[in-house]
C-alpha cells in the first residue's frame, strides 16, 4: 500500500541522486564514533605527549594552562555560535567587538581614572551597541552578512587602536582582577564563568521555547514566519546578544590581565571559527553546539601546547588551527551528509 | 499503463525521428523517477509534454541534457544516430538539441551577441586569444536574420522587452542547427511571457518550425499546448500514460484528467459535518488579480477553491491563511478580526485566533528537513504552551504520540529528521503540525499534493475529522478529485472572479470542466478554447 519510493524522487524531499535513503540508529556504532571521535583523539593525544615528554606535559602546570586561559575564547565562540545558529552565517567582527570592550576598559581606568565598574559598564555597552549596528544594517537593512561585519571588524580594530594610542594598557587595579582569577576548586573563576555560560546556552537550546524558535529560524526563515516566530525579531536579538557576550568576556579577560593588548584582536579570528566548526563534529554531528564548541576549545589548546612543549615555535599554533579547522569540517559536513 | 507505440495514425512515416528516446528510466536510490520512457519527435514537429509537478518531466530534460546519467539499458538518438549516454553537452549541441530554460537564462547586463554566443566565442586568430567581436557579432545578426527577429546586437538584454528576449534564447538554441534539421526543447519558456508576448513568441517558434526544426515545448499551459502542439505526450508518477496522440483529437479536459489520472477513490462521499453557526468571515479581500471576495464559513464546513493558474484561487488561500499580505481585507475568526492588508497581524496573530495554513511546499514554507518530526510538530506551540524557561517534554511527547498515531505517521519515530522521511509523510507531520493547535479554520493549499494513495486516504480522513470537531477548512486545491471527495461545496477562480459555484453532490469531472470553462455536455466534444486567447490563432500556422 504504501509506496514510498515514489516521494522520495520528489524533488521537495531533496534527496539528491545516488544517494540511499539511510534509516539512522539511534545508538548504532557509527553514530557513537562519529559523536566521540574527537574525545578519543583528545585522550590519545594526551597519552602520546605524555609518553614523549618525560612528564614535562603531565603535570598540574600544564593542566592549569590549558584550563586556565581560554575564557577569551569560550565567550567569543558562544557570541558567533549565537548568529550562526539563527542562519547569519559569518560575523567576522566578533574578535573585533570583544577587542573594543577589552580596550575601552583599562583606556578609561588608567588613562582616564574612571572607577572600575563604571568603565566595565561602558565597555559592555559599546560592545552591545556594536551588536546593535551590525543587526540594524544586517536584519532591517538587509545588507550582506560578511561585508557588513568585515567592515565593522576592521574599523574597531581602528578605533581600539587609536583609543590605546597602539600601545597595550595595563595597570588595572588587582582587586578588580579578583572578578576573574579568584580561584575555584583549584581553578580561576573565569574557567567556571564558561562552564557556566556553557551549560546556560545549551540549556536555552534544548529546552527553551526561544532556543528552538533560534534553531528553527536558523533550518528556514520561511517555515519559521508561517509558524508565527518572529523571525526578524530574533535575528536582530542574536546580533545584539552576541555584541553583550564579547563585551562580557571582554570585561572579564581585562580584568584577568590587569589590562589589553589591542593589537591582539586578529590573532582570535581563526581559533573562534575553528572552535566553533570543530564544535560540529563534537556530540551532534553535523550540528552547532555550545557543548562540542567547548571541548574543541581544550581540544586545540592542549594540540598547540603540547607541540610547543616538544620544542616546536608559535607557527605551530597556526598550523594547527588551520589543519583542524578544514579537518573537522570536512568531517562534520560529511557526517551530517550521511545523517540526511 | 500501457507504453503506446509510434504506430499512431499521426507519426510521420517514412522518415527517420529527429529525437527518438527508448526505454529511458531513472532512479535515485530506491525511487523510480522515470519508468521505461518512450518519445518519439518527428522532423518539423511541435511536440508538447504535459504532466503534473513531479510526474518526471524536468527529469527527463535533464537526462538530455547530460545532468543526470539515465539508468542503462535505455537509448537516445537523434536523427537516428545514437547519443553516448550520459549526454555529453557537446554531443547534443553537435547533433543540434538545445533547450531553453524556464527563466531564458540569459545574462541581463551583457549583450544580445555576448548572449546568443555565451559559451562559443572564437579567438581571433590562431594566436590570439581576443574574442573576434565583429565576426561573433556578423554571425549573432545572420541568426536572428533567420528567426526573424529584428534587434540591435550590441544592446544589453536587460533593457529588451519580453518577446525580446525569448528571440535571444531562441537565437542562441538554434545557432548550431544545421538547415533544415535541429530540436529545441521548451522548458516552461512561456512563463515568464505576458499573453501578449506569447502570441509573437510562438510567431518565432513556428519560424524555428519553418526552417525544418523539431519542437518540443514543455507547459503546465494546458490551453497554450492545445492552440499550437501537433502531438502531444502526457506523464504521469514517470510514466507515459500517451505518447504523441495528435492534439487534435484531444482538449484541456482530456488532457488534465490524462494528467491526474483517475484517482482510486478510496472515499466516498459522506454527510457534510457543517453547522449552523458561521465561524470565520472574509470580507472585502482583495489580493493579486482578486478585487473583491466575500466568504462565510460554518463550522465544519469545508470549502474549496480553484481555478487555473493566476485565477485568484491560490492567492486567496494564502491571504486568508496569513501566508501572503493583500490589498484589502478583513478576516473575522471566532469574533477576532484580523486585517489581511498591509499593517496586518503576524502569522503569530493568525495562529492565536485559531487560524492554521498548511503550505503547499512542504520542505521550503512547511518544515525544517533538518529538526526532528516532534520539533518540528509542536514549533507553532512551544511559546504558548511552554513557560518562558521550559518547553516542557511532557505534552510535546504527548502531542506528537498522538499524531503520529492519527496520521499514520511511519517510521513512528518522533526525533526522526524530517528529512529522511517519504514526501507523503513529510505531508502528515506537516498536516499534524497544525491539526495539533486544534484550529478553528484550517486552510490548506494542495494538502495531496505528491503523495501517495495511502497517505491521501490518512490525509483527507484527517481533514474530515478536523471538520467534523467542528473546524471550518478551506482547500485551495487543483485536484479534482480531492475537491469532490472532500468539500461541501466548490468556489471556481476565473480571472480573479468566483465564475462557478458548485454545491451538492460534486463529481470531479463536474469540477473540472468548471475549471475550463466550459459546461459539462459540450466538453466531450469541441476542442475548448478559453476566454480570449491570442496562442490559438497561431494554431492555423502550426499545421
Amino acid at each position: 500500500m504504501m509506496d514510498t519510493t515514489r516521494q522520495e524522487a520528489s524533488p521537495a524531499t531533496g534527496s539528491g541522486p545516488g544517494r540511499p535513503a539511510r534509516s539512522r540508529r539511534p545508538f548504532s556504532a557509527g553514530q557513537f564514533t562519529a559523536r566521540y571521535a574527537i574525545i578519543v583523539v583528545w585522550a590519545a593525544m594526551i597519552a602520546v605527549y605524555a609518553g614523549t615528554e618525560h612528564g614535562l606535559f603531565w603535570s598540574a602546570g600544564t593542566f592549569q594552562t590549558i584550563f586556565s586561559s581560554q575564557e577569551p575564547l569560550v565567550f567569543m565562540t558562544m557570541a558567533l555560535m549565537t548568529t550562526i545558529l539563527v542562519g547569519e552565517f559569518v560575523d567576522l567582527s566578533v574578535p573585533a567587538v570583544f577587542s573594543f570592550a577589552a580596550t575601552i576598559l583599562p583606556v578609561l581606568v588608567v588613562n582616564h581614572g574612571w572607577s572600575v565598574w563604571a568603565a566595565a559598564l561602558v565597555a559592555i555597552v559599546g560592545a552591545v551597541g556594536c551588536g546593535v549596528v551590525n543587526a540594524f544594517l544586517v536584519v532591517k537593512l538587509h545588507v550582506n552578512t560578511i561585508v557588513v561585519t568585515l567592515g565593522m571588524s576592521t574599523l574597531l580594530e581602528g578605533v581600539s587602536l587609536w583609543m590605546s594610542d597602539m600601545n597595550s594598557v595595563s595597570g588595572m587595579p588587582a582587586s578588580f582582577g579578583k572578578i576573574a582569577n579568584q580561584d575555584a576548586l583549584g581553578l580561576p573563576i573565569d574557567f567556571w564563568y564558561g562552564v557556566v555560560l556553557v551549560l546556560g546556552f545549551g540549556y536555552l537550546l534544548a529546552f527553551t521555547p526561544l532556543g528552538r524558535h533560534m534553531q528553527f529560524v536558523g533550518a528556514s526563515r520561511e517555515v519559521s514566519r508561517l509558524s508565527g516566530v518572529r523571525v526578524d525579531r530574533i535575528r536582530f536579538g542574536s546580533f545584539v546578544f552576541a555584541g553583550l557576550l564579547s563585551g562580557v568576556g571582554a570585561v572579564i579577560a581585562a580584568a584577568s590581565i590587569g589590562g589589553y593588548d589591542p593589537t591582539s584582536a586578529d590573532s582570535y579570528l581563526l581559533p573562534v571559527f575553528a572552535a566553533v566548526f570543530l564544535g560540529t563534529a563534537i556530540f551532534q554531528p553535523g550540528r552547532f553546539n555550545p557543548l562540542g564548541t567547548f571541548v574543541g576549545i581544550y581540544f586545540l589548546e592542549t594540540g598547540i601546547l603540547g607541540l610547543q612543549l616538544l620544542g616546536l615555535q608559535a607557527w605551530v599554533s597556526d598550523v594547527f588551527y588551520g589543519g583542524v579547522l578544514v579537518i573537522a569540517v570536512t568531517i562534520s559536513t560529511l557526517l551530517h551528509r550521511r545523517s540526511s | 499503463m500501457t507504453v503506446p507505440e509510434a504506430e499512431r495514425p499521426d507519426s510521420p512515416k517514412n522518415q527517420q525521428d529527429r529525437l527518438e528516446v527508448a526505454d529511458i528510466s531513472k532512479a535515485f536510490g530506491s525511487a523510480r523517477v522515470l519508468r521505461g520512457i518512450e518519445l518519439r519527435i518527428a522532423p518539423g514537429e511541435l511536440h508538447g509534454l504535459v504532466g503534473q509537478n513531479g510526474c518526471g518531466k524536468s527529469t527527463l530534460v535533464k537526462i538530455l541534457t547530460g545532468i543526470y546519467t539515465p539508468d542503462p539499458g535505455g537509448a537516445v538518438s537523434v536523427d537516428g544516430r545514437p547519443l553516448a549516454l550520459p549526454v555529453r553537452p557537446l554531443d547534443a549541441r553537435a547533433a543540434g538539441l538545445s533547450v531553453v530554460h524556464q527563466n531564458l537564462g540569459l545574462v541581463d547586463d551583457r549583450t544580445v551577441w555576448e548572449n546568443v554566443r555565451l559559451g562559443r566565442f572564437r579567438a581571433a586568430g590562431p594566436f590570439s586569444r581576443r574574442i573576434d567581436g565583429r565576426a561573433e557579432r556578423r554571425a549573432v545578426e545572420e541568426v536572428l536574420d533567420r528567426l526573424g527577429a529584428d534587434l540591435d546586437v550590441n544592446e544589453k538584454v536587460g533593457q529588451l522587452s519580453a518577446e525580446d528576449r525569448a528571440a535571444v534564447a531562441i537565437a542562441r538554441a538554434m545557432q548550431d542547427h544545421q538547415p533544415g534539421g535541429g530540436l529545441i526543447i521548451f522548458d516552461e519558456s512561456t512563463r515568464a511571457l505576458r499573453k501578449d508576448a506569447r502570441a509573437r513568441f510562438f510567431e518565432l517558434v513556428n519560424g524555428v518550425i519553418a526552417g525544418g526544426a523539431s519542437v518540443l515545448l514543455i507547459s503546465h499551459n494546458l490551453e497554450e499546448v492545445v492552440a499550437v502542439t501537433d502531438r502531444v505526450t502526457v506523464l504521469r508518477d514517470g510514466t507515459v500514460v500517451e505518447g504523441g496522440i495528435a492534439t487534435r483529437e484531444t482538449d484541456e479536459t482530456a488532457l488534465t484528467r490524462l494528467m491526474l489520472g483517475r484517482h482510486l477513490l478510496t472515499h466516498s462521499r459522506v454527510d457534510s459535518h457543517a453547522q449552523d453557526e458561521t465561524v470565520a468571515r472574509v470580507r472585502g479581500l482583495a489580493v493579486r488579480s482578486v478585487p473583491d471576495f466575500d466568504l462565510d464559513l460554518k463550522k465544519g464546513e469545508i470549502i474549496g477553491l480553484t481555478g487555473l493558474v493566476g485565477s485568484g484561487a491560490v492567492a486567496v488561500a494564502e491571504a486568508i491563511g496569513g501566508a501572503r499580505p493583500a490589498k484589502a481585507g478583513l478576516l473575522t475568526v471566532n469574533g477576532k478580526d484580523i486585517k489581511l492588508a498591509a499593517g496586518r497581524g503576524s502569522t503569530e496573530d493568525f495562529i492565536k485566533a485559531g487560524v492554521a495554513f498548511v503550505a503547499e511546499r512542504r520542505l521550503e514554507q512547511g518544515l525544517a528537513g533538518d529538526l526532528s518530526v516532534a520539533q518540528n510538530l509542536t514549533l507553532p506551540r512551544v511559546r504558548s504552551r511552554g513557560s518562558r524557561l521550559r518547553i516542557g517534554g511532557g505534552w510535546q511527547a504527548e502531542e506528537t504520540a498522538a499524531m503520529i498515531v492519527k496520521l499514520d505517521i511511519r517510521p513512528p519515530e518522533p526525533d526522526k529528521l524530517v528529512g529522511t522521511l517519504s514526501g507523503g509523510n513529510q505531508q502528515k507531520v506537516l498536516l499534524g503540525k497544525w491539526l495539533a493547535g486544534k484550529p478553528d479554520l484550517l486552510v490548506l493549499h494542495e494538502p495531496t499534493q505528491a503523495v501517495d494513495v495511502g497517505a491521501r486516504h490518512d490525509i483527507i480522513a484527517a481533514i474530515r475529522e478536523a471538520a467534523r470537531d467542528g473546524c471550518a477548512v478551506l482547500i485551495s486545491s487543483i485536484d479534482a478529485a480531492d475537491l469532490a471527495v472532500l468539500c461541501d461545496r466548490v468556489l471556481v477562480f476565473r480571472d480573479g472572479q468566483v465564475a462557478d459555484e458548485l454545491t451538492g453532490d460534486l463529481d470531479q469531472d463536474a469540477i473540472i470542466h468548471a475549471t475550463f470553462g466550459v459546461s459539462a455536455t459540450a466538453a466531450g466534444a469541441a476542442p475548448v478554447v478559453t476566454g480570449q486567447d491570442n496562442e490559438s490563432t497561431s494554431k492555423g500556422v502550426v499545421r
